[in-house]
């Protein structure tokens, strides 16, 4: 027993040391191909979000939206959730550590999306989307890594079936996980940190998901706000957006902060309907 | 024995002349896309690319590819390319294979003009597949990546090992904090291979590899720990961000050359839109022109 022990905590602080890894060469060729036929884009439901990133969350990479707070970040989650399984893209896993995951906003999204289907219909509309999105409490760190080991390990043995797959991870809010175990003089925090990030564009990649989190801010220099998490983490998301509020209720304006293929500083404004 | 003379000691083996041609040919000098060109490389060379986060690194990799893997002359045209094998270790785990073809698509469109739908199809099939890519997701992943690379090299195989004349590391500092938070715990131990030692190792690999095939080593590095201070540069009013060495000494003595990236403040105004640029500064060996260069759909322009 203590030897399986120790394997999961080592399997848990140094990811995959696989001594017979079968190395897959790719060309060119065969990742574009690869990209056009499983790398899609999911809809985040808000058009100016969508628009910015060319088409939506792209699956095999790991967005990040950050915000200060009540900018939107819960809202832009949500919404992304229900619209992916409204549109049968597949499953949507929610991760939620900060009780912030509101069965309500996203009945007032199912009834946005149909406004004009009679009550039974929306019932059972909201039934089939509350059952494809699951979503799961976790409140520190290890947690998070034990789950995510766990998904991945169950996505690496499930047989494909016809039915839904998971294709969107969302983590809300993967910073408050993180920020308590950074900082200091000791490396374990910010390994966990490189250990979460590994984990999650391994996933992403591996099983073409499209991973979402959310960050915080923190105070800067001269009173500026940045990103929580530092420099290291920085080098993590594919693509990082910043929420800010705007001039009216729901509205907001997101701004590239990191892109894979456009430019940074491009700014769209969106709207989180009813 | 034969005759031991002594004059053939003072015998030369070859001149200086055929030294010269020698070594030229067999390890021709290159010049790679901006803001690498003000130095001519040479195969063997490894250049670190280092800067913070969001200063184009990926971008110059990615610049470099398509230099490399467009031919010298097709069809008549004349591309100006290498035309040869590229080897991308994905340490990152962050390249955009639609990035790739957006600016091989610019550039051949740009240099053909109009050519025929399958031409151009034939010739971007041709370029992508000189195009290899690796995904590695821990060191002991690149180490044996690397060793595999060795092995196919030696066995002069097809698909990988003939032609190879660049690879490229993105990024090399990935690992850092679970290799040294592996280090500090002292995990590995029963079989005697510490981090410390996994990075020795993959320079040592690293450069067996560069004995057994010229190739020229492009790789980029995230700056994480900044250190400000005021030096002799202030008069420009961009203050010099020095940023400190993480790396261990096994890889910093394996580097070459070194160019450091920083993204400017100041925006550019590029048509419709202001375009945020980037500087580059070649600190090893130290050159004192900095170059200026913008990123647009199309690759990478000086300013």
């Amino acid at each position: 027993m203590m030897d399986t022990e120790k394997e999961d905590f080592k399997s848990r602080l140094a990811p995959d040391v696989t001594p017979n890894r079968q190395l897959p060469w790719l060309t060119g060729i065969e990742l574009l191909s690869d990209t056009n036929q499983n790398k899609h884009f999911l809809p985040t439901g808000l058009e100016g979000i969508d628009a910015l990133l060319g088409g939506g969350l792209r699956q095999g990479q790991v967005t990040e939206i950050v915000g200060p707070s009540s900018s939107g970040k819960t809202q832009v989650c949500l919404s992304s959730a229900t619209h992916v399984v409204d549109r049968n893209f597949g499953m949507v896993l929610y991760l939620d550590t900060s009780n912030s995951f509101s069965p309500f906003r996203i009945s007032c999204f199912v009834n946005q999306l149909h406004p004009s289907l009679p009550k039974e219909l929306k019932e059972t509309s909201l039934q089939t989307i509350m059952s494809n999105i699951y979503c799961q409490s976790v409140f520190d760190i290890f947690a998070l890594l034990d789950l995510l080991h766990h998904v991945e390990t169950t996505l690496k043995h499930t047989v494909k079936l016809g039915g839904s797959k998971l294709c969107l991870l969302i983590v809300d809010s993967v910073s408050s996980v993180i920020a308590p175990v950074i900082g200091g003089k000791n490396s374990q925090g910010w390994c966990m940190m490189a250990s979460v990030g590994v984990l999650l564009k391994r996933i992403a990649y591996e099983h073409n998901i499209a991973v979402l989190v959310t960050n915080h801010m923190v105070g800067g220099e001269n009173g500026t706000l940045k990103p929580a998490l530092g420099e290291s983490w920085k080098g993590i998301p594919h693509i990082r957006l910043l929420l800010s509020h705007g001039t009216g209720n729901n509205r907001g304006t997101t701004t590239v902060l990191k892109h894979t293929l456009m430019a940074s500083g491009r700014t769209a404004n969106f709207v989180i309907g009813n | 024995m034969g005759e031991a003379k002594p004059e053939n000691w003072i015998r030369c083996d070859e001149t200086g002349k055929e030294m010269l041609s020698r070594v030229l040919s067999g390890r021709p000098f290159i010049i790679p896309a901006p803001p690498l060109h003000r130095l001519a490389l040479r195969l063997r060379n490894v250049v670190e690319i280092s800067g913070p986060s969001n200063s184009a690194k990926s971008q110059v990799l990615v610049q470099a590819v398509v230099h490399f893997i467009l031919p010298k002359e097709w069809a008549g045209i004349q591309f100006g390319g290498m035309e040869s094998k590229v080897v991308f270790f994905d340490l990152d785990c962050r390249f955009d294979v639609l990035r790739l073809s957006q600016i091989l698509t610019h550039r051949i469109s740009e240099t053909c003009g109009s050519i025929g739908q399958i031409a151009f199809d034939e010739l971007f099939h041709d370029c992508m597949s000189r195009f290899l890519y690796v995904r590695c997701y821990s060191s002991s992943d690149f180490l044996s990546s690397l060793k595999e690379l060795s092995y196919q090299i030696q066995r002069k195989d097809e698909t990988i090992g003939t032609g190879l004349r660049l690879l490229l590391i993105d990024s090399v500092g990935s690992f850092h904090w679970i290799d040294r938070s592996n280090q500090l715990r002292g995990l590995c131990k029963g079989k005697n291979i510490s981090p410390q030692s996994l990075q020795e190792a993959i320079v040592h690999e690293l450069h067996e590899l560069l004995l057994l095939q010229p190739l020229l080593v492009l790789a980029t590095k995230a700056s994480l720990f900044r250190t400000e201070t005021p030096n002799e540069y202030q008069s420009t009013g961009d203050r010099n961000l020095l940023f400190r060495e993480y790396m261990p000494a096994v890889w910093q003595s394996f580097v070459t050359h070194r160019i450091q990236l920083h993204p400017s403040d100041e925006l550019l105004s590029d048509g419709s839109e202001p375009i945020r640029s980037y500087t580059s500064d070649w600190l090893q060996p130290s050159v004192s022109i900095k170059d200026r260069f913008i990123v647009r759909d199309d690759g990478i322009f000086l300013t």
